[in-house]
């Protein structure tokens, strides 16, 4: 988690207004669902790919290893899709387990390899997004788009208070190990369940001073904050553009 | 020909086991982002949007009256997602992730979980990589709308009629659990089995995300007892204050 906060803020278009940012990656996503062909996910993969490492000065470990985080759910449900299971023996190729026949078709086959290259791509615009862009100017883009003002405060505060509440949760782990709360499984639990608690009481605290801070300084109504200066960038369109051609390109090729 | 794709099949099967079995933390079941074909997505945006303005409603509402809880809120939803964080070993030997659903839903109740859960999903997303921005509907129907309903029919059910410690189990375990069904059904609704249609594919991903999900449910449910008990012994005036977010 720290990894992608920290390159959000230290990219080089960090300062890029994030309006321009989603949009390249609100095409990339919109054209990889809408065309739903390989060489449109497998483009668009190489498209952000490049954006974020040539353009955001990313590093490509950072955005190979956010798009890992991924990995386990999209195997083992491509799995779902590419294997049939029946009671009934299959015709195409398939092994015979016990009653059960797993099998395969080609049909299932290529809707695997079209959901494989379409979530490739889909998460890639995704990591390209919030890899160059931090947290808050993704919320401040939420409340240009008229999110309600209720939902924009609790997901600022939320997002202040996490990296609070995790280094307070890291703390307490760190004392709770230090005392070999950690040792053995059942331990463990008793550990992680004392330590959720001290967590929400930690939180709730927390809130009820902040409360006082802010009622003494006069607080009614939303916590309003002043949006940064965006820089905007006439290359983004020129990206933008060129990506929808290609991926348009790359769908109309069978 | 038909020995060597036997051969590959054998293959498939043997790495999907492998994966499984893998040691890494298993987190909840989030559907990646694209995963889901433009219909599915769109329809599950739609079916949460009503539990959105009621849970968003009540918000403001709770706001009006008590203004501390704008901040509450807030704090609880970073409490939702660090809880989400904590490393819990689960009942295979390897470790878990907790969903965090059951509790908030004791603590905050259903209505309220629905905002408090789609930001915390929606955070997942933005900060480690984890579900999507277009399955976010799909992903808050199942976690942050039937997982809280679960628990709280369960809660309130059990109120009175079994021990606190059991209720408190039964909520967060079957909680954890109904999400991961009705993801399970809303992968089968998009992929239905070219043979056996919905059911054989519901039955399908039921079976391949059961080796995580649930030893992942029962060591929810563990933790949250846990958590649980000790609220009850050192957060007694908190926990009497939190009774007035409440209400069905």
């Amino acid at each position: 988690m720290h990894i992608i906060d920290r390159y959000a803020y230290s990219n080089a278009i960090r300062e890029l207004d994030p309006a321009q940012k989603g949009g390249l990656a609100l095409i990339a996503m919109l054209f990889c669902l809408a065309l739903d062909h390989p060489a449109v996910g497998l483009l668009t993969l190489v498209w952000m790919f490049a954006l974020a490492t040539l353009w955001a000065q990313v590093p490509a470990r950072a955005f190979g290893r956010a798009l890992l985080a991924e990995a386990p759910f999209l195997l083992l449900s491509l799995v779902g899709v590419a294997l049939s299971v029946s009671l009934a023996p299959l015709v195409s190729p398939a092994l015979q387990l016990g009653p059960f026949w797993i099998g395969s078709s080609a049909e299932s086959l290529a809707l695997a390899t079209r959901l494989f290259t379409r979530a490739l791509g889909c998460a890639a615009a995704l990591n390209f997004l919030i890899l160059t862009t931090p947290l808050l100017d993704l919320i401040e883009l939420l409340r240009r788009l008229r999110v309600p003002e209720t939902l924009i405060d609790l997901m600022s505060l939320t997002y202040r208070a996490i990296f609070v509440l995790l280094e307070s949760l890291q703390r307490m782990a760190t004392a709770q190990d230090a005392r070999l709360g950690y040792a053995g499984p059942w331990r463990a639990l008793r550990s992680a369940g004392l330590l959720g608690s001290q967590l929400f009481l930690d939180a709730y605290r927390r809130s009820q001073r902040l409360q006082m801070a802010l009622e003494s300084r006069g607080l009614a109504g939303p916590l309003r904050v002043l949006p940064l200066d965006y820089r905007r960038d006439r290359r983004a369109r020129w990206f933008g553009a060129a990506l929808a051609a290609s991926l348009l390109l790359a769908g109309a090729w069978r | 020909m038909n020995k060597r794709r036997k051969r590959w099949l054998l293959v498939a099967v043997g790495a999907m086991v492998l994966l499984v079995f893998e040691a890494r933390p298993a987190h909840a079941m989030h559907i990646m982002e694209g995963f889901l074909p433009p219909f599915w997505a769109a329809f599950w945006f739609v079916v949460t949007l009503p539990f959105w303005v009621i849970g968003l409603r009540r918000i403001n509402r709770l706001i009006v009256e008590k203004p501390e809880t704008r901040l509450l809120l807030g704090l609880a939803g970073a409490f939702t997602f660090v809880l989400s964080a904590l490393k819990i070993p689960s009942v295979t030997g390897s470790s878990s992730h907790p969903t965090g659903t059951g509790l908030g839903t004791i603590l905050f109740g259903p209505m309220v979980m629905s905002v408090l859960g789609t930001i915390v999903l929606l955070f997942q997303a933005l900060l480690l990589a984890h579900g999507g921005l277009t399955t976010l509907g799909a992903n808050a129907f199942s976690m942050a709308v039937v997982g809280p309903l679960v628990a709280w029919g369960i809660w309130k059910g059990l109120q009175d009629r079994a021990p606190i410690w059991l209720a408190v189990f039964l909520a967060a375990a079957l909680a954890n659990l109904a999400t991961y069904v009705v993801t399970s059904a809303q992968l089968a609704l998009a992929y239905p089995d070219a043979t056996g249609g919905f059911v054989a594919s519901f039955v399908k991903f039921g079976t391949i995300f059961a080796v995580t999900q649930i030893p992942l449910s029962i060591s929810e449910g563990i933790l949250t007892v846990l958590i649980f008990n000790a609220l009850q012994r050192n957060a007694e005036t908190e926990l009497q204050t939190l009774g007035v977010l409440k209400g069905a």
